[in-house]
């Protein structure tokens, strides 16, 4: 290094830990997937916006404890319970069928006579009293009366007991011991958590507090906790894809290093070349934190891939140092080509700022502004810190003898007509389909846990996560009114077998109009007073016994109507509150469904209603915005690449030499698709993404092949450098493209196959040979 | 006083609770099938079936379906069951582990006290006072935490007839066997 080098290092080195400073203090990292879609537009995918995560089927986790005897099961399945319920900053209900006298409070007590559907078909009179007293007394000498006791005097009816069915999932698992349990005897829990069901951050909070409150119970013996929902999903296939990139991370920079070791020789120059990167990256993230405050996780792992094509720059920096002469006028005499190539790029990635979608936005920012540091700084600090020894490698045996035999590769004019021709031939005849819309198809989840969760969901009776009914009404009220109406069809089609079970917003609480009519069929406490006396004459009750009966039948009578507002309010009413939603022009209610049988009964019901009710397909919904932002992508991609041939022909002042660099780069993108399509692989988001990638690594060897060169040793300098890019790249995303997950293998396939035949085209039809 | 399963023997059961103003009166039959395992059956006044095996208790009453309970939610059955079968099965290690025992009067009339040492059993079943004569016990008084008190005549006892409203002291000397049937 010359001996100005060091204060250089010194400062450059301050500058990057004061950016990483500034960008861990400053930029979110936000996991939730709605940060990163572009802004819906029909009013499904508005909802599916809403829903997805939010909904109440997607912040459902699945609960089974086993691995012990069924009356500690059931002892584990209260105290998680209680202990779950006690945690609300992450729970928002748990459920494990136990009922829980003390979850209607005081206040709302007397209004079970409006909840209840008992006055529907009964009256509060002689004869219906003294057959529920009869059925009391047999109770108190039975074994239920240890339950029955506390509630007898003020609810000899058991409208709580009915209420509290009624309130339990629509296809409740069996009870025993007081709690759910599946048919082969593990006990069931349902936990709704606070945070979007597709949010591993917050999801992974939910379930590591649920873990420690398992972990926490007195006498756990051999049980065993057992996870299963979307939340769950999206935490495992988040920390299964991280650990795999980990790895692959891992053993692709111990090639990468090597390779550079044996490039280069020097360990010195080796660690100094990974500066550029380094600048580049905590600049793209310097520069998020700065426009944007946040970013979504995918984003940055989008931004990240994109920046690999920095890692060229002190490559060919070093690659391109000659014998005898100075790193910065290495630098100076190759700034040109790579200024152009980093301009060119930073300006094709303009177009996916006008995008209009955030997370595109964000990734255009974070990749200019990541190649631009990168490429400066390899411009102006790396050489003025770079050993001053190092080997010429036009000085290298094999690298001449490549050269030459580089030179003599026929390059016949007809090939890449031929090779288009082909290709679009089998594009046109290329199996499956042509995209991949279903995002989760790359992330699948474990058939086995699949597997488990459909059984645990079938066992639970707990709602499918892609159906889901809308019912529109002008106030919340009319959302009741209308679900309360489409019950008695809602019924029909379950015993018709198109679906299991379905739970709409009145199963919680019956329509205005619906509770006055319950209130006036209420008697008065004279009327009651005398019912009751003759309906327990002769039943051993002692006298009076029922004053608190009657003084609550007398304060139901009173009672204003409980509104969706007031009842959601209460701790009972969180289900509520997560059905009804609230939107400028109107109300929406949401409807679950549970083992959806028959989708097209469901949706001819909901055509009949005329638009009141809807039939929402998620993943119909989600798969719709998935095209939509495709399209903004491929919208991006085409300005890109106009500005990137504008800029090119600008920059070389030749049509002719532009189309020379250009060409093979569009060929080699097409013939990647090519063969993947006639591998029968859909394109999805990540394909593009990478492809993206693999011509901005094309574009460099291009220009590199083309540039008119003063002597031998220059271009056996130029072969050198996009030997080692070519050889990383390939090592890098060539191990990615083994992956057992299928977006790092999309990526690393897609970005492999690029460099290939980037590497190849661009040898075939922009070379210049001397 | 072990038995040969299943054993059988007709009851009548007398149960106060703070509740009624009258006891109710209970005629049916009991059958023990086995440690932890028994079945109740109701003849009259009305007619229901309890039968209690594998930690729960499954009730039917007519047409209407079956309810189960776990003993965890009936732990004044649960007591008087582990005292029950105990007894029955002649194993005192298992009585001596559930209960504090102490025993008074002859071997023709003896009278033995069960107290859970359990605690959550505790609170609910403060003890369960048997009676019985040789081998054999003829009376089961069971004290609930809230104050109820269920009395079960078996064996000789089971075809006492009773009035309207037996009261406890006349049970009490049923029971001690000091009282002409």
């Amino acid at each position: 290094m010359r001996r100005s080098g060091w204060p250089i290092l010194l400062v450059w080195l301050l500058a990057l830990a004061a950016l990483a400073f500034f960008a861990i203090r400053h930029l979110q990292v936000s996991t939730d997937l709605r940060s990163f879609m572009p802004p819906p537009q029909t009013a499904e995918q508005k909802l599916l916006m809403e829903q997805i995560g939010d909904g109440p089927g997607s912040r459902l986790l699945l609960l089974s404890i086993e691995g012990a005897p069924e009356g500690q099961l059931a002892n584990l399945s209260r105290g998680l319970a209680d202990a779950l319920r006690k945690d609300a900053g992450h729970f928002e209900q748990v459920v494990n069928g136990a009922f829980d006298p003390a979850a209607l409070d005081d206040a709302l007590l007397p209004y079970r006579y409006l909840l209840s559907p008992t006055l529907d078909t009964h009256a509060l009179d002689a004869d219906y009293l003294g057959e529920q007293l009869q059925q009391r007394v047999e109770d108190l000498a039975s074994p239920a009366a240890a339950l029955l006791k506390p509630l007898l005097r003020r609810d000899p009816t058991l409208e709580t007991l009915v209420l509290a069915e009624r309130w339990s999932p629509p296809k409740a698992p069996a009870l025993r011991d007081g709690v759910w349990f599946s048919s082969d005897g593990h006990a069931l829990l349902l936990a709704q958590t606070r945070g979007a069901g597709f949010d591993p951050a917050a999801q992974g909070a939910a379930l590591d507090a649920l873990e420690a409150a398992f972990a926490a119970l007195p006498e756990r013996g051999a049980a065993k906790l057992a996870i299963s929902g979307p939340g769950y999903f999206t935490v495992l296939i988040n920390a299964k894809t991280r650990a795999e990139a980990d790895r692959l991370g891992a053993i692709s920079t111990i090639g990468f290093v090597l390779l550079l070791l044996l490039a280069y020789r020097s360990l010195a120059t080796l660690l100094l070349a990974a500066l550029p990167v380094l600048s580049g990256g905590l600049a793209g993230i310097a520069a998020l934190a700065f426009g944007f405050g946040s970013a979504h996780g995918i984003t940055l792992a989008f931004g990240f891939t994109l920046l690999g094509v920095a890692q060229e720059y002190p490559i060919r920096l070093l690659s391109h140092r000659r014998a005898g002469e100075d790193a910065v006028a290495s630098a100076r005499a190759l700034w040109p080509l790579l200024a152009t190539a980093i301009v060119s790029a930073a300006i094709a990635y303009l177009a996916f700022f006008a995008s209009g979608v955030a997370g595109l936005q964000q990734l255009a920012v974070f990749t200019i502004a990541g190649l631009l540091v990168a490429g400066f700084s390899t411009r102006y600090l790396l050489p003025r810190v770079l050993p001053a020894r190092f080997r010429d490698v036009a000085d290298s045996r094999a690298i001449a003898a490549a050269t030459r035999w580089l030179d003599r590769v026929p390059r016949p004019r007809w090939l890449p007509w031929l090779l288009l021709a082909v290709g679009l031939l089998v594009l046109w005849r290329a199996p499956g389909s042509l995209w991949q819309n279903d995002l989760a198809a790359l992330t699948p989840v474990p058939q086995d846990l699949l597997l488990r969760d459909a059984k645990l969901r079938g066992e639970l009776g707990a709602p499918d996560v892609r159906y889901l009914l809308v019912l529109h009404a002008a106030d919340a009220d009319g959302v009741l009114a209308l679900s309360e109406s489409l019950e008695p069809e809602l019924d029909t089609l379950v015993k018709q077998g198109a679906l299991d079970a379905a739970e709409v917003p009145s199963r919680y609480l019956p329509s205005l109009q619906t509770q006055r009519a319950r209130q006036a069929k209420l008697p008065d406490t004279a009327t009651l007073d005398a019912a009751l006396a003759e309906a327990a004459r002769e039943l051993p009750f002692r006298a009076g016994l029922f004053a608190p009966f009657v003084a609550d039948v007398e304060r139901a009578r009173a009672l204003a109507p409980l509104t969706a507002e007031r009842f959601a309010a209460t701790p009972l009413g969180t289900r509520l509150a997560s059905m009804l939603v609230r939107r400028d022009d109107g109300w929406l209610g949401l409807g679950t469904l549970s083992g959806v049988h028959d989708a097209a009964a469901l949706a001819a019901f909901a055509e009949s209603t005329h638009g009141r009710v809807g039939l929402l397909d998620l993943k119909a919904a989600s798969e719709s915005l998935v095209v939509a932002y495709r399209e903004r992508i491929l919208h991006a991609l085409g300005l890109a690449l106009a500005l990137l041939a504008l800029t090119v022909v600008v920059a070389l002042r030749s049509v002719r030499r532009a189309w020379h660099v250009l060409a093979p780069m569009s060929l080699a993108t097409v013939l990647v698709f090519v063969v993947e399509r006639a591998a029968g692989i859909s394109l999805s988001l990540f394909h593009l993404v990478a492809l993206t990638l693999a011509a901005g690594l094309g574009l460099h060897y291009a220009l590199f092949f083309e540039r008119p060169v003063a002597d031998a040793a220059e271009a056996r300098r130029t072969l050198h450098a996009t030997l080692v890019c070519v050889l990383s790249a390939l090592l890098v995303f060539g191990l990615q493209a083994w992956s057992s997950l299928p977006v790092l293998r999309a990526i690393g396939l897609t970005v492999a196959l690029g460099v290939g035949f980037h590497f190849c085209l661009s040898i075939l039809m922009a070379r210049s040979v001397r | 006083m072990k038995r040969a399963t299943p054993a059988r023997t007709p009851y009548v059961e007398v149960r106060y609770s703070g509740l009624l103003d009258r006891p109710l009166i209970l005629r049916g039959e009991l059958e023990y099938l086995g440690p932890g395992r028994l079945g109740k059956r109701v003849d009259s006044p009305y007619r229901e079936q309890t039968t209690v095996a594998d930690g729960s208790a499954t009730v039917r009453r007519g047409e209407r379906a079956p309810r189960t309970f776990s003993l965890g939610q009936a732990p004044e059955l649960e007591g008087f069951l582990r005292g029950f079968s105990a007894l029955l099965g002649g194993d005192a290690g298992a009585l001596q582990r559930d209960f504090t025992l102490s025993a008074s009067g002859t071997a023709s009339n003896w009278q033995l006290r069960l107290k859970p040492r359990d605690d959550r059993l505790a609170r609910r079943v403060q003890a369960i006072e048997v009676d019985g004569a040789d081998g054999t016990p003829r009376c089961f008084r069971t004290h609930e935490g809230d104050g109820d008190l269920a009395i079960l005549l078996v064996d000789s006892l089971a075809e006492t007839k009773l009035g309207v409203r037996p009261g406890q002291g006349e049970l009490d000397a049923l029971c001690r066997g000091v009282a002409k049937r």
